[in-house]
């Protein structure tokens, strides 16, 4: 190996290191600073069992419905010709590149106290999912797009000669076709959600025990520097996090049977 | 082409336009609502051009950083696989799964001043926490992943056969990556560092925490969007907000273009 | 059951792809439809499977109109040319989709798709899935399973276009025998004019959206109706001035034809194909079996002579 290759592959590690190994080394330590009973109570508080419930809830709550609609978009952007439809096209990317604090205080104008159109979902769950919804639309049109559009759809024309109405056809043949990328689709969205704060902390309101949500309470944590306590929910919400989406996972590869 | 059933585009439509489309307008409108003087002083506020610059300086390191760490790690795990790489591979995807607010919390814990290297780099000179660097260091953490996601899997598509005939027409090892390799995924790069830089300006959860938020001196524009709203300077709040949203809306051409541009291309290698 | 087209006409955009086909397919044939790219046949198939609607004209199976009857309704059994494998099913499954459709007790559904199984050799296969299986037994299987349905007529779009020569082959002898086993009208749309030949009862040539002749292979290939078949069913070559299929030419004594050279031999296995030039520098080619060859002995620069092949 040239010793430039060398040299270059030395301080990708190390950049890497600095940047995500040293830190997470860091926040398992601080976790466990109290000891197993220490992560232990932080993690079972009540604010914390409460802010985590709510935030899984919001989280599944939107990427499911969103799964729904991100197969509904991806659809009619690729199997439908209308006006309009490069416009939707871009839309769907804007909450890719909208930073989170811009989406969240425009909802939270348009949907809050101030609300233009006299709707008021601040401090509800309602709020909360709606703009997680916002902000992972496009992890569900974006992964089941390009597998609709290299669909040749011959399955779907030789069950119609074998005697299935389109809904049957949609049901056996499409959906599980579709499965696998939706699935890891909803997977994504959903870790995104998860974790989410800028979008959403200004219209859930952050109250203690009703709407706030996990990322929310790990930062009151930090502020106050309660290091410990913020360390160890947030490896509890990681660690179920990762539970969730290897499970996700494992879904979308039981239903890419047929691929393999 | 089968038409999809009208019902289903119309609630479509209605769905992405009322979720997505009405914010977006939403935001414009409040900006214009005052007139255009109203709206000048606003851009000329000090405290948010402070935070404009800010958010610029911290992009013009973190997304050269983050395309070099990228372009290169790419290779690497493409071109050079071992246990080393896959293991990479997975690592390097991690920051994009996690909450900003635990990426800053991590970073406290490891650079802040009562963290693991904190007073080491203090005695150096070197404030990590509540300054400059501290933002650079959240900003790459968080868009980590975006360039490699995005030229690994063209590598691995293009494959070496281009590189390898270059190599029998005696092209030597700079030669081939320069003219051939670099050449090779331009267009997912650029894809990859519109979508980095699009992050590292709209970070706020991850900024939030790493930075104190001191308004004139760490304070990114976002972070001095959501300080607006925090104290009811609503209005001042949805200018910095059109201005993000603005500069959204020309990444998101910057990035259809480069698709475009990679689509092209892959009709031309079919 | 046969089946009638009358007058059908369909344009995409501004493309008249099919104009005034009118054509009846007996009950019981193996039909070919041969024609090359964008002559119509596979448009002309689709509408007969219900697929695609003609713009005017309609299709008659067995006497009744099915022209505005939906496809799941037409009781068709259709092959794509990709054979449109059910990925997400095992071979089992995909076979027997159209049964479970039907509503069949699942004793029932069991029994007759291990007949089929049986009958395309898959039976070791059932569980396996489409993408593990050889292009040839994905195609045994596109055909059981439209088979499963008890389909009234069998339409198989370029079946064998995707597959190895020797294996196409043997498909093409199996399906063939195949039909005559089960006496089902079918149609096979093809660009391949041997695969035609080899297989069909009637040949059906189409170009440009028209049905130019239709009739069996022999009287195709002997009595061509334009230059288009003539070229298009067989090799051609011209000697003084018309168009002949190289194997009517034949070397002869000289004085009894005229004299050509020899400009190039070349050995494709069974046969053997001589070009040769004449005084105006004008070249034909003279196909030979091997063994006509043999006897003869031909080499680059040799002056032979050559004529029509007298009957």
């Amino acid at each position: 190996m040239s010793p430039v290759k060398g040299v270059a592959r030395g301080a990708a590690v190390t950049f890497l290191s600095l940047v995500v190994l040293i830190p997470f080394a860091a926040l398992i330590t601080n976790a466990f600073n109290g000891g197993v009973s220490g992560f232990w109570s932080a993690v079972t508080a009540k604010e914390s069992l409460h802010a985590i419930g709510l935030t899984f809830f919001c989280a599944t709550l939107g990427s499911a419905l969103n799964s729904a609609a991100g197969l509904a978009t991806a659809w009619v952007l690729v199997r439908d010709r209308f006006w309009g439809q490069g416009l939707l096209n871009a839309l769907i990317d804007l909450p890719f590149a909208l930073p989170t604090v811009v989406a969240g205080v425009t909802l939270y104008a348009l949907y809050g106290p101030l609300s233009p159109i006299h709707l008021s979902l601040t401090g509800t769950w309602i709020g909360i999912t709606l703009a997680i919804m916002f902000v992972t639309l496009p992890f569900t049109v974006r992964a089941v797009q390009p597998v609709l559009e290299t669909m040749t759809f011959t399955a779907q024309a030789a069950a119609a000669t074998l005697g299935a109405s389109p809904i049957r056809i949609f049901k056996t043949i499409t959906l599980p076709a579709l499965a696998p990328s939706l699935l890891a689709g909803t997977g994504l969205a959903f870790a995104r959600a998860i974790g989410e704060y800028g979008s959403v902390v200004f219209i859930s309101n952050n109250l203690p025990y009703k709407t706030e949500l996990a990322s929310s309470y790990i930062f009151s944590l930090t502020s106050s520097s309660q290091n410990t306590a913020a360390s160890a929910v947030s490896l509890a919400l990681l660690v179920v996090a990762m539970a969730l989406l290897g499970l996700f996972s494992v879904l979308s590869y039981h239903f890419s049977r047929g691929n393999r | 082409m089968k038409r999809s059933p009208l019902t289903l585009r119309v609630a479509v439509l209605t769905y992405v336009g009322l979720l997505i489309g009405l914010p977006l307008f939403f935001v414009f409108q409040q900006t214009f609502s005052r007139g255009f003087g109203v709206l000048w002083q606003a851009l000329n506020d000090q405290q948010m051009d402070a935070a404009m610059i800010l958010s610029a300086k911290v992009a013009l390191v973190a997304v050269p950083l983050n395309v070099l760490f990228g372009v290169g790690t790419s290779l690497w795990i493409v071109r050079s696989p071992s246990r080393i790489t896959t293991v990479l591979d997975r690592l390097i995807d991690i920051p994009l799964a996690i909450s900003p607010i635990i990426v800053g919390l991590v970073l406290m814990l490891a650079y802040g001043q009562n963290g693991w290297f904190g007073q080491t780099f203090a005695s150096w000179g070197w404030n990590i926490m509540f300054s400059y660097p501290g933002i650079v260091i959240a900003s790459i953490f968080v868009s980590l992943p975006l360039v490699s996601r995005q030229v690994i899997p063209l590598l691995r598509e293009v494959g070496t056969h281009a590189e390898e005939t270059a190599a029998t027409l005696g092209a030597g090892p700079w030669r081939i990556f320069f003219t051939i390799t670099l050449r090779s995924i331009t267009w997912a790069t650029a894809y990859g560092v519109t979508l980095t830089l699009a992050r590292v300006i709209g970070e706020y959860g991850a900024v939030l925490v790493v930075s104190g938020n001191i308004a004139l001196v760490t304070q990114t524009l976002t972070l001095n969007i959501g300080a607006n709203f925090d104290n009811f300077n609503n209005y001042q709040g949805f200018v910095g907000s059109a201005v993000l949203a603005l500069s959204s809306i020309i990444i998101l051409s910057m990035l259809s273009i480069a698709r475009n541009r990679e689509r092209k291309r892959h009709e031309y290698l079919a | 059951m046969s089946i009638w087209l009358k007058n059908i006409s369909k344009t995409f955009g501004s493309d008249s792809v099919l104009t005034d086909v009118t054509q009846e397919i007996p009950e019981g044939s193996l039909t070919a439809m041969l024609g090359p790219s964008g002559s119509g046949k596979s448009t002309l198939l689709r509408i007969i499977a219900g697929l695609e609607k003609a713009d005017s004209g309609l299709v008659e199976i067995n006497g009744r109109d099915v022209s505005s009857v939906p496809v799941r309704g037409r009781n068709i059994g259709f092959c794509f040319q990709d054979y449109a494998p059910f990925n997400q099913l095992n071979v089992f499954d995909n076979i027997a989709y159209g049964l479970k459709v039907k509503k069949l007790s699942k004793t029932q559904i069991r029994q007759e798709v291990a007949e089929l199984l049986a009958l395309v050799r898959l039976d070791e296969y059932a569980d396996r899935y489409p993408r593990q299986l050889s292009g040839g037994q994905r195609q045994r299987m596109a055909l059981a399973r439209a088979l499963a349905i008890k389909p009234t007529v069998l339409l198989l779009d370029e079946p064998f276009a995707a597959l190895d020569a020797q294996v196409g082959a043997e498909m093409r002898q199996w399906v063939r025998s195949l039909q005559h086993q089960l006496g089902i009208t079918t149609i096979v749309v093809t660009h391949n004019q041997s695969e035609a030949m080899e297989m069909a009862d009637q040949l059906i040539i189409l170009n440009e959206g028209r049905i130019v002749q239709a009739g069996t292979p022999a009287e195709v290939y002997e009595f061509p109706k334009d230059e288009f078949v003539h070229s298009f069913l067989g090799p051609i070559t011209t000697f003084e001035g018309t168009a002949l299929r190289p194997h009517h030419i034949e070397f002869c004594d000289a004085g009894q034809g005229v004299g050509v050279e020899i400009v190039d031999v070349l050995h494709l296995g069974f046969e053997v194909r001589v070009t040769v030039k004449s005084s105006d520098g004008a070249l034909t080619w003279v196909q030979l079996t091997h063994d006509e060859a043999q006897r003869k002995s031909f080499a680059n620069g040799d002056f032979v002579t050559i004529r029509k092949r007298i009957s």
